[in-house]
């Protein structure tokens, strides 16, 4: 939920609209703001539900006489913020708004209603894992993705990806079922320029709402690379940093993480399955079984943009310092880590313990 | 009957943690009274007369004998040792401390109640069929959709700040003991094609200034998409509803005003675009609730009782009460018993904290721990073996609890009015009571067989006047208290509202000018025929005659 000052440029109509008369404003609008004027009209909150299930996909602001105990209503029916008048009491706001750990509706928003999690809560991760890949087994990537995704698991998803050399796949099929999944990109302080353009560019041609950038804890950063060259000394030290402590973080209340990981990858990733339990996560695969062949064709069939090191012939990427151009016919992670032994970064094998002096 | 789990608990911790939050923000001026009273409402806090009242719900009218223990001690520490049951069949306390009021929540959430909706323009509590897994004619417990629909309908984020107050009932039989059809929506539940539950589906009900009897929106719905489809009811009616004026703002005028052609297109509109997979409660989970509520391990036993015979020949008080107040059950040797809280000249529905503990001891040992609030204002023993209903008879009488008039013309139904109530116009209470007393002969009473006497202190119909067969509604004529007679009103599954007799009478003429029309009724009953089936067959004017007769012969 956002707090906002000021109402962002956009459509603006009060609650008392006719719901038609909404709706044609929503069609062509990014953003509309829903005006109250008595907070006890309680027809925005049907307004933004009907919107958000009808599909309408653009920012929906509150404003107007609304009180801080409002705030949940707001956020669960569809809003995505609210403009505070002037004197607004914050703090009351965002109290009101994580006022209840549970709640008994599926509306708009992350958190599955509790008797979804109830049935959850008897199913073990286990079970829930092993009862997917049956039940997929002979599936392609979409079916396994609406697998992960269906409401009756109750699972809170979201997409882990690098934006590296061949993340348009994965993305572009989430972007298909629910454009508005978190997506997490891990974002170290060393990655390729090239990639942190290909991410917006690629966010925007794909209209995914939900980007998250998670970086690395700055105290943490200047307690073991003050230098920013622990990458030379210890690798493994240096992605145990950047990626796998802030990823830790950021998957606090995700408990399904989607990765674009294939077998063909890695001598490691051969018996990958579409489901697998992580360190009390269920991981979901859904190109596991896919050919580098595949992914090619799927970029000409869908048009998609290209990370621009492509052309340079960079076939894995991930941060600029561990990864190399590969010879033509390569494999193509042979450019990562090039040279050691190390094959992954270690957010899909788990933590090691460190000891950096 | 249903146990909380954790996620339960957590709301509704969590909700009593919000009111505190809303409490010390009215105290530092950060929500001002307007803002604050709907907030309040919505924990059942309201301002009456003289002092606050706390209104604690009692989801579809089940308890154990541990949360009626507790309700004692709230009456005995928190207020003036009694609670007052009302037609929601939730329980009232008319003296707390506002102050004290968060405690008394947190009391109750220790024993899984609360006081969450009880007021306010939102969904009220779910009320059902006292009689619920007791009757025979019923198709299936409806008590499990009940507490689905009281999940589903706490806190609810978008059907929070409705038009008005909304009420569901659900019935699981043909007859209605539920007064089903006076609800905003009304849910029958019936067996569908498939096999399987569904809901006959009744909208636009409610008593008030503008009296309707629901009508049918839907023929079976199924048990599956029933949360999707009162979604769509409420939706089309948030959207749509007159919020100008309050007398205006219930469901039923939407509906009149639509009519229910144009209303039902209006509902599946939002219904075709609603997705329902997400409403839809898990199989598992409805399996879940539903086990909370298989019937007792019922004993084998004979369909007569001994004990209960014997009783009913040696004392014929005791036969009396077994006449009135004891039901048959489904199960051989059980019966269903209701306890009044009726008594001679008393307060309909107020109970001290004594004899809410008796009650809990007698349910906890005689009835499986289970006892019902009704929305007569009675209790009810669901589950008794017919050979130990002449000692819980016994120990009722002695604290007073054992008046033998379930159903008769003294088991009367009334608000608290103008003794307590801010809204009211007129007194209910002294007016139900010298009704009590001038009607208090069992032997006349048993002979005009079953009436239901309703009495409103005013036109919010609190006490369901328009439903009873005879009704009592207090108005204000220039100051003074007076009382308007109607007739023929029912609840039950062939609702119908009362006619309006004539010009209201002044408090001390009610009694007497009732007493005369139920004489009438005497006159002019054909053999086994009931008050209401002789008012539907003669209309009102004999009652009429014998109201204002007297008053014309003077005249």
């Amino acid at each position: 939920m956002q707090w906002l000052d000021t109402a962002p440029e956009g459509a603006r109509l009060p609650v008392t609209t006719p719901l038609e008369e909404v709706e044609a404003a929503a069609r062509d609008a990014g953003v509309l703001v829903l005006e109250f004027d008595a907070f006890r009209d309680g027809r925005g909150f049907s307004l933004a539900a009907v919107l958000r299930e009808r599909g309408y996909r653009g920012r929906l602001i509150a404003e107007g006489r609304l009180i801080p105990d409002q705030a949940r209503h707001l956020r669960r029916s569809g809003f995505d913020g609210v403009v505070l008048g002037p004197g607004a009491d914050i703090e009351a706001w965002r109290r009101m708004d994580a006022a209840f750990s549970a709640t008994y509706q599926p509306v708009e928003e992350d958190a599955a209603p509790i008797w979804r999690r109830r049935t959850l809560a008897r199913a073990t991760p286990e079970a829930v894992v092993k009862r997917l890949n049956r039940e997929t087994r002979g599936g392609n990537a979409e079916d396994i993705l609406c697998a992960a995704l269906d409401p009756s698991l109750g699972l809170r998803p979201a997409i882990l990806s690098s934006f590296g050399a061949e993340a348009g796949v994965l993305l572009s099929l989430a972007a298909r079922v629910d454009p508005s999944i978190p997506v997490i990109f891990l974002d170290t302080g060393m990655h390729f320029l090239q990639t942190l353009a290909y991410r917006k560019a690629l966010s925007e041609r794909l209209g995914l709402t939900d980007v998250r950038l998670v970086t690395p804890d700055p105290s943490e950063r200047a307690d073991l690379d003050p230098d920013e060259d622990l990458w030379r000394a210890d690798p493994d030290a240096c992605c145990d940093l950047r990626k796998v402590r802030p990823l830790e973080r950021a998957l606090a209340g995700i408990d399904a993480v989607i990765t674009g990981r294939k077998r063909h990858q890695t001598l490691d990733r051969h018996d990958l399955r579409p489901f697998e339990l992580f360190q009390g996560r269920i991981r979901v695969n859904p190109l596991h079984d896919w050919s580098e062949e595949q992914v090619e064709a799927w970029f000409d069939a869908e048009d998609l943009p290209r990370h621009p090191l492509i052309d340079q012939g960079y076939r894995s990427i991930g941060c600029w310092p561990c990864t190399t151009v590969v010879k033509a016919g390569e494999d193509g992670r042979l450019g990562r880590w090039s040279g050691a032994a190390k094959t992954e970064c270690g957010i899909h094998l788990g933590r090691r313990t460190m000891s950096v002096g | 009957m249903y146990r909380y789990d954790e996620f339960d608990t957590a709301v509704v911790r969590e909700r009593i943690e919000e009111f505190r939050d809303q409490v010390s923000r009215r105290v530092s001026g950060g929500l001002t009274e307007d803002e604050f009273k709907p907030l309040r409402l919505m924990n059942g806090v309201y301002l009456q007369l003289h002092a606050y009242m706390l209104r604690v719900a009692v989801p579809y009218g089940t308890m154990n004998s541990g949360q009626m223990r507790r309700l004692a001690r709230i009456a005995r520490v928190y207020d003036k040792g009694y609670g007052h049951f009302t037609t929601r069949t939730n329980i009232q306390y008319n003296w707390p401390a506002l102050s004290d009021v968060p405690a008394i929540l947190s009391e109750l959430a220790e024993v899984e109640m609360h006081a969450i909706q009880t007021s306010g323009n939102c969904i009220r509590n779910v009320t059902t069929d006292v009689f619920a897994g007791c009757a025979d004619d019923e198709i299936e417990d409806p008590r499990p959709w009940c507490e689905i629909l009281r999940q589903w309908s706490t806190i609810h984020p978008e059907f929070s700040f409705l038009p008005r107050k909304f009420k569901i009932a659900v019935i699981a039989a043909p007859k209605d003991r539920a007064a089903m059809r006076t609800h905003d929506v009304g849910l029958q539940l019936i067996r569908g094609e498939d096999g399987e539950t569904a809901f006959r589906v009744f909208v636009g009900g409610g008593q008030g200034r503008i009296p309707h009897i629901a009508q049918e929106i839907a023929p079976a719905v199924p048990g599956r998409d029933l949360l999707a489809y009162l979604t769509a009811i409420l939706r089309a009616w948030n959207l749509l509803g007159r919020r100008d004026n309050i007398h205006k703002a219930r469901i039923k005028i939407l509906v009149a005003s639509l009519g229910i052609d144009a209303f039902r297109e209006e509902v599946e509109r939002h219904f075709a675009t609603l997705r329902r997979e997400d409403l839809r409660v898990p199989d598992e989970e409805v399996a879940r609730i539903r086990a909370y509520f298989a019937p007792p391990p019922f004993a084998d036993l004979p369909r007569t009782s001994g004990a209960f015979d014997r009783a009913s020949l040696a004392d014929p008080d005791f036969a009396r009460f077994a006449r009135n107040n004891v039901r048959r059950h489904r199960q051989p040797g059980y019966a269903t018993l209701i306890i009044s809280l009726k008594p001679q000249g008393g307060v309909p529905g107020d109970i001290t904290a004594d004899q809410m503990d008796l009650v809990a001891d007698l349910a906890e040992r005689f009835s499986f721990d289970e006892v019902r609030a009704a929305y007569e204002q009675n209790l009810v023993l669901p589950h008794v073996r017919l050979d130990d209903t002449p000692e819980i008879w016994r120990r009722l009488a002695e604290a007073g609890l054992a008046t033998p008039n379930a159903d008769l013309v003294t088991d009367i139904i009334a608000c608290p009015g103008l003794d307590y109530c801010s809204l009211a116009n007129a007194r209910s209470i002294p007016v139900a009571q010298a009704l009590s007393e001038q009607l208090a002969d069992l032997d006349y009473q048993e002979r005009l067989g079953p009436i239901r006497v309703n009495m409103s202190g005013c036109i919010n119909a609190c006490g369901h006047h328009h439903v009873g067969h005879i009704g009592v509604l207090g108005v204000d004529r220039k100051g003074e208290e007076y009382y308007q007679i109607t007739v023929g009103g029912s609840a039950d599954e062939q609702a119908a509202l009362g006619e309006i007799v004539g010009r209201s009478l002044a408090a001390d003429e009610v009694a007497p000018a009732v007493g005369r029309a139920l004489d009438r009724y005497l006159e002019v009953r054909r053999e086994g025929e009931t008050f209401l089936q002789t008012v539907r067959r003669l209309g009102a004017d004999p009652f009429r005659d014998a109201i204002y007769g007297a008053f014309n012969a003077v005249a």
